[in-house]
């Protein structure tokens, strides 16, 4: 083949103009005629502002915006649809997975954890690795959080309708005293829960984990020795409990297990079932007992049958 | 050559301007990638420092890894052999020079904008309208001044190189305009789902259509003359210039996959990506037979060795990258560190590898006298090579952890502290990488300019 410059530019040129025509008109014939998905909804000025504020940081960077249909692990009850995305201009898919993916994180937590968070991440996240966004002011930070607060759309709009109703109930009782908010907290957890001691002994081992559990997840609200005066206490409100005012007061380990397990929908406790397994979620309420509460039903009546491995 | 100072400085303007172009921006850049990298292992050292947070220093390594250091370096190459090639003298050096001036105008304006957030949030196609207008207006010049040396020149026959070369840049000023939807100067952007496939079609194609070409171009320009030995096969050569522009432009839904975009693209998309093997191959055939038994020759000029290592690296990412677009395969290093040692496998270890090696293979035959320290220019070879295949198995080994717990269905944040060991190793051969970066610059400058090496 004789390679004259004409041949290798208009050649190359044609070739480029052929696989244009391929992959990139033709998908967009497909695709630009998608159809808003049953969540869609359009985004509201504040909203939007937010947006451009993640562009403008990059956190594209770190978090996905798209669950995949292998993503079981990280809990996402919904995979992406094209509909999710078209008003999203530029689209904000990811490549990495630095931190976690937001496609559905609008009304995980209420707004004044994400105060918290952005101003810095470790104060709700000990272990975080994600930017401190101080710097964006108030402004940035609630225009960001409004956001953060619509992805999922109307799936996220009513998630936020569950944490601003119980933001109320829960402001409610914290205001009418520890008295009032202790038998309110207990009174949220089912019944039968309620009655059911930490089933398993207190050991060194067991509150060793749930040591490293407590510095790991809780520490930034709670406190390093669980006066609820973490980093994040300034932020929060109703502020983190203070888990001296447990003793005597009906707390029991059912209770404990139940409300990290779960978190408290409207206050800054987010639930921790799918990032603690069952025994350690076990163990960190017994370390929360042991040591601030000083008061633990560990090993108490009833226990059913004893575990294998209790020494 | 027994050309003046002055008299190389006239004659190589461009390749030399090119030269000191890249030095520059690779500490730069590097040094972009290492803070980031510190930035990963120790959030609050940079704390509310607003135009260094991680989300803005991770574009601007990106871009000025791609367009101040690789890109520019190897054009310095491509500026010197494209005249010798073509047996002329290069159409305007002048021309060049501007070119030059406005390439690095336009880095700074980019870096200065993507640290104030200016940024389109397009992964490799972050840079601002003005910007984009530049980038293109600059391949545009380069390639213009290409053509038209290839129009005045006297050697009838285009050698291989100068295929990559024209197409490299003609394509490039194509791909990056449509990818940057330069038509919308207010958010370069389409909207949904179209626009993560046309930005993956255009952010492959920053590898495919520039780097590669470019890399190739420079390879078959160095192996053959290091080796004093005439190119294996012309028949590979035609192959594999063609194969490449056919089937790498058709792969970029390969990082969509697990998206909702429509199945047969995907399907086009892992087909050509397996089928990458053949333009990879017929280079890598090539350029291997034609270095075969003369491994001493190579070994003995400095730039040979780094180009020549440079096509291990590519033989290596290639197949890497034609796995990683098996579904089954992505299950595992999808979203993780695995892709990013992917990528630098490719960009330093390929690439930039080859883009040094021009660097070191032109400048002494620029100049006339050996370059200002070969030891140094040695050192900095083991501190890449050393710091590349570190970041491979660091990052490789993140990765793997990542996948795998992901798909054991941990959440991200349980995977934080597993992996922090290898961000701190990462952050650590980050160093390396930017040290050997400004030996490098050290190494340049001495070879222009104060050279105290006898003129052969």
């Amino acid at each position: 083949m004789n390679m004259t410059p004409r041949a290798v530019v208009i050649g190359s040129l044609m070739i480029l103009a052929a696989v244009v025509f391929s992959v990139v008109i033709m998908p967009y014939v497909n695709t630009s005629k998608t159809v808003p998905s049953e969540i869609f909804r359009s985004r509201a000025p504040e909203e939007a502002a937010g947006r451009a504020i993640y562009i403008a940081n990059g956190c594209v960077y770190c978090h996905t915006q798209s669950i995949r249909t292998i993503d079981w692990g990280l809990g996402a009850e919904r995979i992406a649809q094209a509909g999710d995305y078209i008003q999203d201009h530029p689209i904000l898919l990811g490549s990495q997975r630095t931190g976690p993916d937001l496609s559905q994180a609008g009304g995980e937590h209420p707004n004044d954890w994400h105060t918290a968070h952005f101003i810095n991440p470790r104060f709700t996240r000990p272990l975080s690795i994600m930017p401190a966004f101080a710097f964006l002011g108030e402004q940035g930070i609630e225009n960001l959080t409004a956001y953060v607060q619509s992805l999922g759309l109307m799936q996220a709009d009513k998630r936020m309708v569950r944490q601003n109703y119980w933001k109320t109930a829960s402001t409610d009782a914290y205001e009418r005293g520890p008295e009032a908010n202790v038998q309110w907290l207990h009174n949220m957890v089912p019944k039968g829960w309620r009655e059911v001691p930490n089933p398993y002994p207190t050991t060194a081992a067991g509150l060793a984990r749930g040591h490293k559990i407590y510095q790991d997840s809780c520490l930034g609200c709670h406190g390093p020795v669980g006066d609820g005066m973490g980093p994040a206490q300034p932020y929060i409100y109703p502020p983190p409990l203070n888990f001296t005012i447990l003793k005597d007061r009906g707390i029991s380990g059912g209770i404990l297990y139940y409300q990290i397990m779960n978190g408290i929908t409207g206050t800054a406790m987010p639930y921790f079932k799918r990032e603690l397994e069952s025994e350690k979620i076990w163990d960190v309420g017994n370390y929360v007992a042991v040591y601030f509460i000083n008061q633990t039903d560990a090993n108490a009546e009833p226990k059913g049958i004893d575990a294998a491995y209790e020494p | 050559m027994t050309e003046t100072s002055q008299g190389f400085a006239r004659k190589y303007a461009t390749a030399i301007a090119f030269s000191l172009t890249s030095g520059f921006w690779m500490m730069v850049a590097t040094f972009m990638g290492l803070l980031g990298a510190t930035e990963l292992m120790a959030p609050d050292i940079t704390e509310n420092i607003g135009w260094i947070v991680f989300g803005r220093v991770r574009p601007i390594h990106v871009n000025l890894v791609l367009f101040g250091f690789v890109t520019p370096g190897l054009l310095a190459a491509a500026f010197y052999f494209i005249p010798r090639l073509l047996r002329c003298e290069l159409y305007s050096e002048r021309l060049g020079v501007i070119t030059v001036i406005a390439w690095n105008l336009m880095l700074t304006l980019a870096v200065i904008t993507l640290a104030a957030g200016l940024t389109q949030g397009r992964e490799y196609a972050e840079m601002i309208w003005p910007v984009d207008i530049m980038v293109v207006a600059a391949f545009g010049l380069v390639f213009f001044n290409f053509i038209m040396t290839v129009k005045n020149r006297t050697e009838p026959i285009l050698y291989v190189s100068v295929w990559y070369v024209l197409a490299g840049t003609i394509l490039t000023a194509c791909t990056f305009a449509l990818g940057n939807v330069i038509w919308r100067p207010d958010t370069g952007a389409l909207t949904g789902i179209p626009d993560a496939i046309l930005l993956w079609f255009y952010g492959h194609n920053v590898f495919g259509l520039l780097l590669t070409p470019l890399a190739a171009g420079v390879t078959y320009y160095i192996i053959p003359r290091a080796c004093r030995a005439p190119l294996y096969s012309h028949t590979l050569s035609l192959l594999g210039f063609w194969s490449l522009i056919v089937v790498y432009t058709h792969i970029g839904t390969h990082h969509l996959l697990q998206v909702p975009v429509p199945t047969w693209l995907k399907v086009v998309a892992i087909v050509d990506s397996i089928g990458m093997v053949i333009p990879v191959m017929a280079f890598l055939i090539n350029i291997w037979y034609t270095a075969r038994g003369r491994l001493g020759e190579i070994h003995a000029d400095i730039g040979a060795k780094f180009v020549f290592t440079g096509t291990i690296w590519y033989f290596f990412v290639s197949i890497q990258g034609s796995m990683m677009s098996l579904p089954q395969v992505q299950r595992v290093t999808h979203f993780n560190n695995w892709v990013v040692a992917h990528a630098h496998i490719g960009v330093l270890g390929f690439a930039g590898m080859i883009a040094l090696g021009g660097l070191y293979y032109v400048l002494p035959r620029i100049t006339g006298k050996p370059l200002f320290s070969r030891l140094l220019a040695d050192f900095q070879y083991w501190m890449v090579l050393i710091g590349i295949t570190g970041f491979m198995v660091v990052l490789t080994i993140a990765g793997l952890i990542q996948g795998q717990a992901w798909l054991n269905g941990e959440t991200i944040y349980r995977v934080l502290a597993p992996i922090h060991p290898y961000y701190v190793a990462r952050a650590a051969l980050g160093l390396i990488i930017f040290s050997s970066a400004m030996i490098g610059f050290y190494n340049i400058i001495g070879t222009l300019f104060f050279n105290p090496g006898e003129a052969k």
